[in-house]
Order: structure tokens, then C-alpha cells, then sequence
């Protein structure tokens, strides 16, 4: 410090300074000290851009490819960045198991990016450890290890795909050839896989082809609902619904309603095992030696129908069975399929090791920890002990092992039961590799450096073979180096780019005809009167609880119930009479002696003797947004039972807790009549409808010259996925509110599914019909809002100033759509949930889009963002904007490319094409508000009445 | 309030009960005790109000910090008890000024006893109906742009709002009515400041009585200012509620979208208006012991206002299930079902009894003359008005187009705050008046005196 004692403290009468040039000097140099300690700048030498670097414009987006796991598989995705900052999740076209759109994980995926409550350091029995320390526990175990040749060490992982992390595991089990290799996912579907090994004698992956299917029947399987591969599957089946004449038919036999069974053209609820029963039946019919069982009426008649439909469209037709059926059935299904030469192509499994090495099941973990054989138990990013099967006692076994090292994205249940704990980082964040449904493999690339001090799978299995310090980069590259043809760098560039191995996926193996497995009827289960028959599903919100932190997932409504914020045990509401329940009656649900405490819903779709629980509830230790939310479904689930528990009792609590949702799914038939139309295929449609019902008014001024946006979604295609509402929520900064802003009614989603039930009160047929703003020409919130903050532009759009808003709210009472939201507090702005107002989610935000205050109202903007990108695209190229150039966060994002969106003056705009479809309508047309968002009417295909042709 | 006030045998005057009033027992009466003071009655009831008046604060400053979250408003049911409030208090406050205008043009000499604090009435509740839509605002402090003033932007309101209308609706009535009652009370004034003992008293009635001589050309102009205000605020009280029942008809909703509103809330409001009236006489009477000044024939007149009132609401009722109906639109019919069926159906038929069905027992002379039936059917009426207004936010907008997004409103207590607090602070304004102004007019009831004396 320079001397401040010498500085002057008198006063200087002659008011000249008293400082030399030296004492001014330094004290200058003092206060730049100063100046600078204050402020937190990186020790380094910083220095400010001189030559911008190439590519990077302030404020301009960058594009780049990349792949993001569900269930250890991989969707592509192309990722959205501004001046460094991740924004937006959007599906990229050339990846087999994305074809341009997503899903709601994939959406939500940059939210987790940006989650302060990640784990951000390594922790030693909860404290925070330097890496030093570590990195001295893994060598002195290692050593110890490696002289008996890995005898006591385990690897446990998620399912995974990843080329790179299978040749690091095989490289892991070649330094010790004595250790192991488990895999566990909670999602996984192991009756499938030993329905396959049942059927072929080798496992087998199969992928079915909805678009080439004319007839598909799903025994309790929800190919349509969330999954890795929903997104092909959805798009398939949009295809395969496209064209009157090759209109595809869907028979769903299902326990509890499903996204499928909601679009299905033919659907009975039924118990699981009734279900197995009719799907030997099913076999009986088309040949199979099987004795014949008792089928109710309905049964028959719908066996009847199937039989014919499948026996008239062999090579195309289709079954699938899903996780609940027991592993005869699929075995079954793989026949029933080879009956048919059904379009599915069977692959090898694609979460092998080069070496074709298969991961241990979670159940021979659990053996090997309690007979003591394990020492170090090494888990990467998996959650044992929250969501392993609950008679495994998973969390209390792994203490037997005395080095416990968990790899996760968060510090979470299984990262309290072990000694140390290594962050890993968010996939945005690091290189890796994966494999789509089909095999195809891309590559991960990080579009940020990690935002904590965390690492990549593949280095810690770097460490753990004791190779120091490779990065995730060159481990990666390393893994293709040979795949790639000899100019390996643009082979790399290209594969970056593209986001895509071309020629990666697996090859179709030729296997002898499937066995005919022996059918044994399935144990009959002697029900008292309090217990149901329970069907477990992985969360359309949640997946298996590891989005749990993710509020935008948190409050995105599930399909089918609207809850948000929970999860419910979903019963026939006669069922639910029977039991003495109402909705909201918190119930005691208990399967061999574990029991949860569980609120209930009814839903008209589930069968009889049957409910419905969905994983991912009930997390301690997610972090501030998820812990504690809804009820864990895995304490019910035995390594035995995974996915279907024939024997629960129900036990009313006497609490009461409201189901939280944001809407109703409209039964009232009127209501659905006209809001939802729904058409049988063949059945004559209703003419055009003018659009200006007859009026005093002054007919509506079009815009002569311009762009004229408009929107057209197709209800037949639209399978409810909510992919559309988190991706809007991702683009357009839209907030959550929280749990009890909900329960007061004040959820912010721009976009909303409604769903429309057209079926009885036993058989529900569920529509979906996703809601943006409807952009009115004649829109009731203009005249209405005294400070003319609701304004319409000259291109259509119904605009909404948000600094000129005082929040009267008259437009949203005045809507009949009911599209607007209002900030009743600052969501955004300084009154966010939980800790959403942390600094670190404030780098998700779409700079694009206004972060809206409280006490305004907003609403849909159709992306005008877009558009006006677009536009300046378009002029700074000199060339008109292109038919279909704009594209909708919704749009883009809708894996059945159910939204479409244009311009009404270019004649050659898909818009148009759609809009003189015969289908066409407009909600509440007759209102006379002539909205820019219309509809194509529903249509279902449901089977005649009269199979064969006789009574 | 239960004392005998008539003598054994009805009088030959019918609006004032003395058998003899001379001009200074009239002025004695109405302004001797604002020298005396009221004694601890009036003490008690101020300290019983100040606590409302204190909450209504409250209320206010938590609503401005933490946004109108607070009240139980949602995305469908954006409207609440603020807007039902105000529309509540426009109706209380149009009867002051009716009474006075209408009556006065009609030569109802009636009016002369209960006008002044009918026209007080009049400008509190309009205060509070003017705050209602502004802290109904999600952005209170941008209220102002309602108004067209001059600014960079070149902004103006939008003018085919309602609400702009209502915004000129609510300035316009406000300024008026101060004009009306103070031009009224410039002879009282007058009278006040020649017979106040203290020097306080003298200066400010002093100032405010405008120099008033009494002379007969001031008299003359007076009255022709009076009578020409009158005529311009007839017109003026049926346009401030019919624009407050444009505010619900000029939109699309169910429920709202009705021609007949505009009249049916103009008489709305004159009805609750005239109710309020009643409790108001009645307390004031009982208060300040004016028994000899407002008679038994003045409730009686009122009762028979109320009741016609009370059958042309029953009528507008019905004209609205009946074009509900007729209308064949499903989501009209709807609305009316869900108003009998629905969430809020049991306030719905609290509504119907305060409003149509109690008010038949004044049918009955008793009734009109009791005060004990009379009182209570007032305020009966007030609570089923009250209920009539939040219930056509309510019905409307938990039952609209959209069945997806039906919902009910649920009740907070910030809600209550505002429905109850400023029922308190309307009191509490109301007591400082009597203290400070003859509650009733003095020249007026003079000159009625004389009229009666001369019948």
C-alpha cells in the first residue's frame, strides 16, 4: 500500500495542491488498486475483443447440432445460441430419432442447463473435497484393486448408448478382468427383452414402422405417449393418417388411458391380465395352439374386428405389447408379428459394448454388495436409491461396499448413501456420443463450458483406468478415429454439422421364424374387495423423476389428467364410488406391505378393477423446485413387478388434498360437438362455412399488400405431447408460477391443449386440441383495452404492448378463447417460484422476448421474434420471404407436424393447402371474430361394425 | 329509533311533523348542535370507524408492494370484487344527485329534508367507486393514461374502449356532483357563519359561503343555477350508469353482451341508491334527533320507490333468462343455467330474495311505515345489489366460451378487505360531514315549512 499518512489533512489555504507529481501518482495508482480489487475480474490477463472473432456477432444466434439422451438414448437436437448462452432446444431434421421436432424433455433440457441446484463440487461424506483428494482416494483404490484384477470394484450406469462410454467400459473390464458392469434404468422395459430372447433365442431390439402400418393394435402399450422414440413413432403414425385411402386404423387395449388410447380408432379398457388373456386369444384366432379362455361380449366383438382387419392387411399390419404385458405376451407379439410380416426390423440391442459385452441386471449388484464382494462401487449418473425397485433396499445394501462413488448431475438421494460425489456435467456441457432408437449414432457436442466445476462420464472412466487427465474431446474423437474414412478432421466437421453418423445405424438381422412361446393363462389372483390391479407408467412430465428439478416439466400438464405439480393414483370413477373415494381423497396405496400415501383422480378411461400411477414423484433430494413433490411409485415396485402390480390395497386416509390442474378435459357433448368436431373417415363433411356470419358491422379490412400469418393445426394428427407448450415456454420467456398460483388458477402457458372427450361415459375418446392465440382480424380485445395496448398490425397479427399495458385486464375478459395471461405478480420479475429467480436461469432467456413484468398482460405473439428474423434475413439477402421460411417455436417443435404456419398471400404456402381441406373450421366461428388459427377437424377410423361381412 | 314520532292523530302536514316550524326553530334545529358538538355518541362512532379507515390503507399500500395477486382473480375470472365494488358504489352514489335533480324538477317538496346528505351520500360513494378501478389496475400508476393528455408519444386512450367512457363517465358525474351540492349549500354556509359563536368557524364558512347576503337577486340566481344544474344532472346520472353497464354489454361474453343493460342498471343503481338513503335518514334522524324534520311519510315515499324498483329489476331478471333463452345461443343458455345450478348458485338466490322477493312486503302500508321492516328490507336490498354485480363478473366470466378454462373465484382476505374497509371509510366520512355541514338543508326546509304551514 502506498504511504496514506502522508497524504495531506490540512486543509490548503493558498488552494493550491500540496501533492507533488509523484504523491499524485501514486495516489492514483492507489485508487486504480482500489478500483480494481473491487471488482471480481479473473486473475488472468483479460483483454478485450480487437478483431471480433469470425462467426460471433453480438446478439446474433448460433446453430449447432447436437444429441440429448431419454433413457440413455438419443434424440437429435439442434441447440440455439446466443453470445455463448444455450437458449433453445429445436429437433434436427436429419437425425432418425428427431426428424426436425422434439419433445418435452428435449425442450426442457436448457432449463436443467441453467438449475443452481446442480452439484457443482466434489463432496467427501457430504463436504466439499478439492479434486487432489480424490484423485489420492481413486489411486489408493485402485492400486488396492487392481492386484486382485478388480475383483471387488462395480460399475453401475444408466442404460446407456454411448460408442465412446461402451468402448471405456470394455477397456475398464479388460484392466480388471474381475470387476463388473450393471446397468439399470427405471424406464427400461425388461419384458420386452426377454420376450425377445423368449421368441429368438438371441435379444433382439425391434422397430416398428408406424408409417408403413395400416392396422396397429397396442395391448397396453402407448407407443404414441412419451419415450425415446415417441418422436418417430408420432411422426409415423401422421403419416400413416394422412391420406383417406390408406388411412391407417389403431385398436388399443389399454388399462388406464394413454395418449394412444386417447387417438386410438378402437379402444377397450381392460385389466392387464384381461388384456394378456384376449392377446392369447388374439394368437388362437391367427393360429397359434393356444387353449381358448372366456371373453366378455365386448371382448369378443372387438376380438372379431381385429382378427379381420389384421388377416386382410397382412404386411401391414401391427401389434405391439407393452411393459406391463408379461414377457409370453411379447414373445407372443414377436410370433403374432411374423404372422403378419409385419413392418418391423429387428436389430441387435444398441447398449453393447464393442465386445458385445451385456450389462448385469441391479438385482445381481444387490446379490454381489450383500454377499460382501464389493469394494468399490462405482455409479455414474444413476439414482439407485431413489428408483430402484424397493424390495432391493438398494440405498441400505450398497453401504457394504466401502468406497461408494456417485457421478451425477445433481447431489441427489444416491449421492447421500455415497462417500464421494463427482458432479457431471449437463449434456450441453461436455462431448460424448449416443445412438438413436435405431442405432444411428451422433456426437454430443458442449455448447457452453461447464458452468460448475464438473466432468464428463468419460473422464472419470478415464481415471478409473487409470489413464490421467484424457478429456472428454480426444476420448470421443479417439472412438471414431477408425470409423472415419482417411481424412478424419472433415469427417469430423462434417459429422459435427450434421449432427449425424450417415451410415451408423444398425443393419437388420435375419433371425429364424420367431418360436410360439407356451401360453400359460396367467395366474388368477384372488382381489379383495379393497384392492386394484396397478399399472406403473413413466411420467409424461417427469420421466422417471430425473426432470424433477425441472419446473417448466413441474408445470407442464399432463395429457391426460391436466395435473401439474404431483402425481395421482387415476381410478374408474366407479371404482372410485365403489371404494368410497372422491377426487382429491388422499388414499393409503400399499403393495406387499409398502405402502404410499397417494391423492386420487378419476379418469373414465381406466378399467375396471385397474389404476394408474405415474413414476417420478416424491424426490428428497431433487433440489428446490422438485423435492417433495407427488408420491414415489417406486416403493410399490419389486424387482419382480416393475411395471404392473397385481395385488394393491387401497386405503383411505380421511386427508383430502386438491388435484392441482390448470383446465378440464370437456365432456359436456354439446361443448365437444361444437368446439371439437370429430369425423368418422368416409363420412360427408359440412361444406365451408362463411366466415362473416351476417353482421352490421363493416366488413373486415384485409391488408391488400404484405405478409397475411396464419396458423393451421390439424387436431387428427395432434397426439397431446405438450412438446409445443414447453417449447413456446422456452422460446417466449413464459414463467412458472409455482404450485399455489396454480391452485389459484394463474398458470402463464401461452399455448394450452385442451382436450375434448367424444366418447361415453365408460369408453372416453379424447381429442386434443392445442390453443395459441387465435389472432382474430375481428379480435374482441382491441376495442376493448382503453390505452390501445391490444393492437392488431398490418400483417395480422393481434400485438399485445407490454409497456403500454396498465392491466385492466378487459381483453382477457373479453376473449372468448381465453388465451391471454396475466402477471398477477412478477413471475418474471422479481416474485419468481422457489429459486427461478436465481441469477444463473437468467442465461436461458430468449433476448428476443420481453421478460414481462407484473401487472401486464401477454399472450401468443405467433414468434413475431421469428418472423421479423426472418424478414431481415430475407431483406439483408435481397430476396422475398420464402412460402413456409417462419417457423413457430410450436410448430417446429410438433414431432406429427400437426401445426402449420404461413402466409395467406402466397398461394403456394402449406397454409393454404391446408386451409381448403374439407376439415377446415374455425373456433367459435360464429362469434364473427374471424381468427387467424383455425383448425382441421379430428377424424377417426373405426372398424365396421360387421368384420366379415356377416351378423 | 323506535320512538312514537307521529302525534295520536295524523297531522295536516304531511313532510314535517311540527304543527308549528318557524324559520328559526328549523335553522335551530339543523344547526345548533354542530356548535355544541354531538357528545360521546358521535366520538364512539368515529373511533369505530377509524379502525376500517386504517385497514382500507393497509390494504391499499400491501396491494400496491405486492401486486393485485393478492385477491382471488384468476386467468378466467380476471374481474373481482373491485369492479363489483365499483359499480356498487357509482349505483349508492347515483341516488344523492337523482334525488335531488329529478325531485327538485318534479316539485317534490319533499326532497327538501333528505337532499343535502343524500348529495353527500352521493360524493363519498363516487370517491370510492372513482378508486376502485384504479387499484384494480395491474399497473396503478400508469392510471392516468386514461386521460388524453398531451404527451412524446402522441398516445391518446383508445376512445372505442368502455372503459374510456367510463373513465369521462365517472370525472364528469364526480365534478358535477361537488358543483351541485355546494351550489346548495351556499346559503347554509351563510347561515353557519352568521351563527357560529367561534372566530375559526366564522373565517371558513366565511370563505366558502362566497360572501352570500341573502339578498333576493342572489336568491333569484341561485335558483336558476340550481334548477338549470338539475336539469343538466338528470341526464348525467342515467349516462353514468348506463356507460358502467356498457363496460360488461359492449363485449362478446355471454351474460353481458345485453342491450337491456344500460337501463337496468340505471335503475340498479337508483334502487340501491334509494336504499342506502333509507339507512341513511334513519340514522341521521335517530342521530340528530331531526324526528320532527324527516317524517314517517318521507320513508313511506322512499318505500314506494323502492318497491317499483324492485319490480323492474324482477322484470330485467327476467327479460335476461327469457332472452337467454330466446337468443338460442348455447353459450347464453348456459349462463343462465349455470346462474341457477352453478358454483355460485346459492348467492344467486340470495340475490333473487334481497332483491325481488323482500322488497314485495312493502306491499303492505305497515311495512312502509315501520321502521323496523323498512330498515332491514334496505339493507337487504344493498346486500342483493351488491350480490347482483359481483355475481355478473362472476357468472359470466367462470362460464364463458372456452369449458376448459371454466373456474370459480375464491375469496381472500385482501378481498374482503376492500368489499368491507371502505364500507368503514364511507362511514367515517359521513360522521366528519355531520359534524362539519347542516345534514340537511336549511333554506329548503324553511321554505317547506312555509309551504306546509300554508296548506
Amino acid at each position: 500500500m502506498p504511504p496514506l499518512k502522508e497524504l495531506p489533512t490540512r486543509p490548503n489555504p493558498a488552494g493550491r495542491s500540496k501533492l507533488n507529481r509523484r504523491q499524485a501518482l501514486s495516489l492514483l495508482a492507489t485508487g486504480m488498486a482500489g478500483g480494481l480489487a473491487a471488482c471480481s475480474k479473473p486473475d488472468e490477463q483479460i483483454l478485450p475483443y480487437v478483431r471480433m472473432p469470425e462467426r460471433i456477432v453480438p446478439g446474433e444466434p448460433l446453430k449447432f447440432a447436437t444429441t440429448l439422451p431419454l433413457a440413455g438414448i438419443g434424440r437429435g437436437v439442434i441447440v440455439t445460441s446466443i453470445d455463448g448462452r444455450p437458449i433453445k432446444v429445436e429437433g434436427n431434421p436429419r437425425h432418425p430419432g428427431s426428424l426436425g421436432a422434439t419433445d418435452v424433455f428435449a425442450e426442457a433440457a436448457v432449463l436443467s442447463l441453467y438449475d443452481p441446484d446442480r452439484s457443482r463440487t466434489i463432496l467427501h461424506n457430504g463436504a466439499i473435497a478439492p479434486r487432489e483428494a480424490l484423485n489420492r482416494a481413486l489411486v489408493t483404490e485402485l492400486s488396492e484393486t487392481r492386484s486382485s484384477q478388480g475383483k471387488g470394484l462395480r460399475l453401475l450406469t444408466g442404460r446407456t448408448t454411448s460408442p465412446t462410454l461402451l468402448r471405456q467400459i470394455d477397456g475398464l473390464l479388460q484392466a480388471f478382468p474381475a470387476a463388473s458392469w450393471h446397468a439399470y434404468d427405471p424406464t427400461d422395459d425388461d419384458n420386452a427383452h426377454e420376450g425377445g430372447q423368449l421368441a429368438y433365442g438371441q435379444p433382439v431390439r425391434s422397430i416398428a414402422d408406424f408409417a408403413k402400418a395400416r392396422v396397429i393394435v397396442a395391448l397396453d402399450a402407448d407407443p404414441l405417449g412419451h419415450g425415446p422414440d415417441q418422436i418417430r413413432i408420432g411422426r409415423g403414425y401422421a403419416i400413416s393418417r394422412g391420406e383417406p385411402n390408406a388411412f391407417s386404423r389403431l385398436y388399443c387395449l389399454e388399462s388406464a388411458l394413454t395418449l394412444t388410447g386417447a387417438k386410438a380408432d378402437e379402444r377397450l379398457a381392460l385389466r392387464p391380465e384381461a388384456i394378456e388373456r384376449f392377446a392369447a386369444s388374439l394368437a388362437r384366432e391367427l393360429g397359434a395352439n393356444a387353449s381358448a379362455t372366456e371373453l366378455a361380449d365386448r371382448e369378443r366383438l372387438l376380438l372379431r374386428k381385429i382378427t379381420a382387419d389384421l388377416n386382410s392387411h397382412k404386411g401391414e399390419a401391427l401389434v405391439i405389447a407393452g411393459p406391463a404385458m408379461s414377457r409370453e405376451v411379447h414373445a407372443l407379439v414377436h410370433w403374432i408379428n411374423a404372422q403378419l410380416d409385419a413392418p418391423v426390423r429387428l436389430i441387435d440391442p444398441i447398449d453393447r459394448t464393442p465386445s458385445g459385452k451385456q450389462a448385469g441386471t441391479l438385482e445381481q449388484l444387490a446379490g454381489d454388495l450383500d454377499s460382501g464382494r464389493v469394494r468399490q462401487l462405482v455409479m455414474i449418473g444413476v439414482n439407485p436409491a431413489y428408483d430402484a425397485p424397493s424390495d432391493l433396499h438398494f440405498g441400505a445394501r450398497a453401504q457394504k461396499a466401502a468406497f461408494r462413488l456417485h457421478m451425477g448431475e445433481y447431489a441427489d438421494e444416491t449421492a447421500a448413501i455415497a462417500n464421494w460425489h463427482v458432479p457431471q456435467s449437463h449434456r450441453l456441457e461436455t462431448w460424448s456420443d449416443l445412438r438413436a432408437g435405431d442405432g444411428t449414432a451422433s456426437i454430443i457436442q458442449p455448447l457452453i463450458k461447464p458452468l460448475y466445476e464438473s466432468f464428463s462420464e468419460h473422464e472419470l472412466l478415464a481415471w478409473l483406468s487409470g489413464a490421467e487427465d484424457a478429456g472428454a474431446y480426444e476420448l470421443v474423437r479417439q472412438t471414431w478415429r477408425t470409423a472415419a474414412a482417411a481424412d478424419f478432421e472433415a469427417w469430423w466437421q462434417r459429422v459435427l454439422h450434421d449432427g449425424i453418423i450417415a451410415g451408423s445405424g444398425a443393419i437388420a438381422v435375419s433371425l429364424a421364424a420367431p418360436l410360439l412361446p407356451p401360453l400359460a393363462d396367467p395366474e388368477p389372483h384372488d382381489k379383495r374387495d379393497d384392492e386394484i390391479s396397478l399399472v406403473l407408467r413413466p411420467d409424461p412430465c417427469l420421466w422417471d423423476g430425473s426432470y424433477a428439478n425441472n419446473a417448466w416439466l413441474q408445470e407442464c400438464p399432463k395429457p391426460l389428467s391436466k395435473q401439474v405439480w404431483g402425481n395421482a393414483l387415476a381410478l374408474h370413477p366407479d371404482e372410485a364410488t365403489r371404494l368410497g373415494l372422491t377426487p382429491g381423497d388422499v388414499v393409503t396405496v400399499a403393495a406387499n406391505g409398502r405402502p404410499i400415501e397417494v391423492p386420487v383422480l378419476t379418469d373414465p378411461g381406466t378399467a375396471m378393477g385397474a389404476g394408474a400411477l405415474t413414476l417420478g414423484g416424491g424426490r428428497q433430494k431433487a433440489g428446490a423446485i422438485g423435492s417433495g413433490v407427488g408420491a414415489n411409485a417406486y416403493t410399490l415396485r419389486t424387482s419382480g413387478n416393475r411395471w404392473h402390480l397385481p395385488q394393491v390395497s387401497i386405503q383411505p386416509t380421511g386427508r383430502r388434498e386438491p388435484i392441482l390442474t390448470t383446465q378440464n378435459i370437456v365432456r359436456t357433448p354439446e361443448d365437444v360437438r361444437e368446439l371439437y368436431p370429430l369425423y368418422q373417415l368416409g363420412q360427408p363433411l359440412p361444406g365451408p362455412v362463411d366466415p362473416d356470419p351476417p353482421s352490421l358491422m363493416p366488413p373486415s379490412v384485409k391488408p391488400g399488400d404484405g405478409h397475411a400469418w396464419a396458423m393451421v393445426i390439424d387436431t387428427s394428427v395432434c397426439i397431446g405431447c405438450n412438446a409445443c407448450v414447453v417449447s413456446c415456454q422456452a422460446e417466449n420467456n413464459v414463467p412458472v408460477v409455482g404450485p399455489e398460483q396454480v391452485a389459484m388458477g394463474r398458470d402463464m402457458h401461452w399455448m394450452r391443449v385442451d382436450g375434448y372427450d367424444h366418447g361415453s361415459a365408460d369408453s372416453p375418446q379424447i381429442g386434443f386440441q392445442p390453443v395459441p392465440c387465435m389472432h382474430c382480424e375481428h379480435a374482441p380485445c382491441e376495442p376493448v383495452c382503453p390505452v390501445a395496448a391490444s393492437v392488431h398490425d398490418g400483417e395480422g397479427l393481434n400485438a399485445q404492448v407490454y409497456n403500454r399495458c396498465i392491466g385492466t385486464r378487459f381483453c382477457e375478459a373479453n376473449c372468448p378463447y381465453k388465451v391471454r395471461r396475466f402477471n398477477f405478480f412478477g413471475y418474471a420479475d422479481g416474485e419468481e417460484y422457489g429459486n427461478l429467480g436465481a441469477e444463473s436461469y437468467r442465461g436461458q432467456k430468449n433476448p428476443e422476448v420481453t421478460v414481462r413484468a407484473r401487472g401486464v398482460m401477454e399472450k401468443c405473439t405467433y414468434c413475431v421474434q421469428r418472423i421479423s428474423g426472418a424478414r431481415r434475413a430475407a431483406e439483408r439477402e435481397n430476396r422475398p420471404l420464402g412460402p413456409d421460411e417462419v417457423q413457430t417455436a410450436c410448430q417446429n417443435a410438433c414431432p406429427t407436424r400437426a401445426i402449420s404456419f404461413g402466409d395467406l398471400n402466397q398461394a403456394d404456402a402449406e397454409i393454404n393447402h391446408k386451409k381448403a381441406d374439407p376439415r377446415h373450421y374455425a373456433l367459435l366461428g360464429h362469434l364473427g371474430t374471424r381468427p387467424r388459427t383455425t383448425y382441421l377437424a379430428d377424424v377417426r377410423n373405426p372398424a365396421p361394425l360387421n368384420p366379415e361381412g356377416r351378423t | 329509533m323506535s320512538e312514537v314520532l307521529l302525534p295520536q292523530h295524523p297531522p295536516a302536514h304531511r313532510w314535517i311533523s311540527a304543527a308549528r316550524a318557524g324559520d328559526a326553530s328549523v335553522t335551530q334545529a339543523v344547526a345548533d348542535p354542530l356548535f355544541t358538538g354531538f357528545g360521546k355518541t358521535w366520538w364512539l362512532a368515529l373511533l369505530i370507524t377509524l379502525p376500517f379507515v386504517l385497514w382500507l390503507f393497509v390494504a391499499i399500500a400491501w396491494l400496491f408492494y405486492q401486486g393485485i395477486g393478492i385477491w382471488g382473480i384468476n386467468s378466467t375470472i380476471v374481474w373481482g370484487v373491485a369492479i363489483a365494488n365499483y359499480v356498487w358504489w357509482i349505483g349508492i352514489g347515483n341516488a344523492g344527485t337523482l334525488i335531488s335533480a329529478m325531485l327538485l324538477l318534479t316539485r317534490q317538496r319533499w326532497r327538501a329534508s333528505i337532499n343535502r346528505f343524500a348529495e353527500a351520500m352521493t360524493l363519498f360513494a363516487v370517491a370510492i367507486a372513482g378508486l376502485m378501478p384504479i387499484v384494480h389496475l395491474g399497473r396503478p400508476l400508469y392510471a392516468y393514461w386514461l386521460a388524453p393528455y398531451p404527451n412524446t408519444m402522441a398516445l391518446w386512450p383508445q376512445w372505442r374502449s368502455a372503459l374510456v367512457w367510463d373513465f369521462w363517465a365517472i370525472v364528469s358525474y364526480l365534478l358535477f356532483s361537488i358543483l351541485f351540492w355546494y351550489v346548495s349549500l351556499i346559503p347554509d354556509l351563510a347561515t353557519m357563519r352568521d351563527r357560529t359563536p367561534r372566530r375559526a368557524g366564522q373565517l371558513l364558512y366565511g370563505a366558502f359561503a362566497l360572501g352570500w347576503r341573502g339578498s333576493s337577486r342572489e336568491w333569484s340566481r341561485l335558483q336558476t343555477l340550481h334548477t338549470t344544474m338539475a336539469a343538466l344532472g338528470v341526464p348525467l346520472v342515467c349516462s353514468v350508469h348506463s356507460i358502467v353497464g356498457l363496460d360488461f354489454a359492449a363485449s362478446l361474453m355471454p351474460g353481458w353482451q345485453e342491450s337491456i343493460f344500460p337501463p337496468y342498471f340505471v335503475v340498479g343503481a337508483m334502487y340501491s341508491g334509494f336504499a342506502m338513503v333509507v339507512v341513511l335518514a334513519a340514522a341521521i334522524r335517530w342521530g340528530l334527533s331531526l324526528q320532527a324534520i324527516i317524517t314517517r311519510r318521507h320513508f313511506e315515499v322512499m318505500a314506494r320507490i323502492l318497491l317499483m324498483a324492485s319490480i323492474v329489476m324482477f322484470y330485467s331478471y327476467a327479460t335476461e333468462w327469457f332472452m337467454g333463452w330466446y337468443g338460442g345461443e348455447h353459450a347464453d343458455r348456459e349462463v343462465v343455467r349455470f346462474e341457477f345450478t352453478g358454483t355460485y348458485a346459492p348467492l344467486y338466490w340470495a340475490l333473487l330474495a334481497c332483491n325481488c322477493l323482500i322488497p314485495q312486503l312493502l306491499w303492505w302500508p305497515v311495512a312502509r311505515r315501520s321502521l323496523f321492516i323498512l330498515i332491514p328490507v334496505a339493507i337487504a336490498i344493498n346486500i342483493g345489489m351488491w350480490l347482483e354485480r359481483i355475481l355478473i363478473v362472476w357468472n359470466t366470466l367462470s362460464h364463458g366460451y372456452m369449458p376448459s378454462l371454466w373456474r370459480s373465484f375464491h375469496f381472500t382476505f385482501w378481498d374482503w378487505s376492500f368489499l368491507i374497509a371502505p364500507v368503514g371509510l364511507f362511514a367515517f366520512l359521513f360522521l366528519i360531514f355531520i359534524r362539519l355541514i347542516p345534514s340537511v338543508s336549511m333554506f329548503d326546509m324553511r321554505e317547506l315549512a312555509h309551504q306546509e304551514a300554508a296548506a
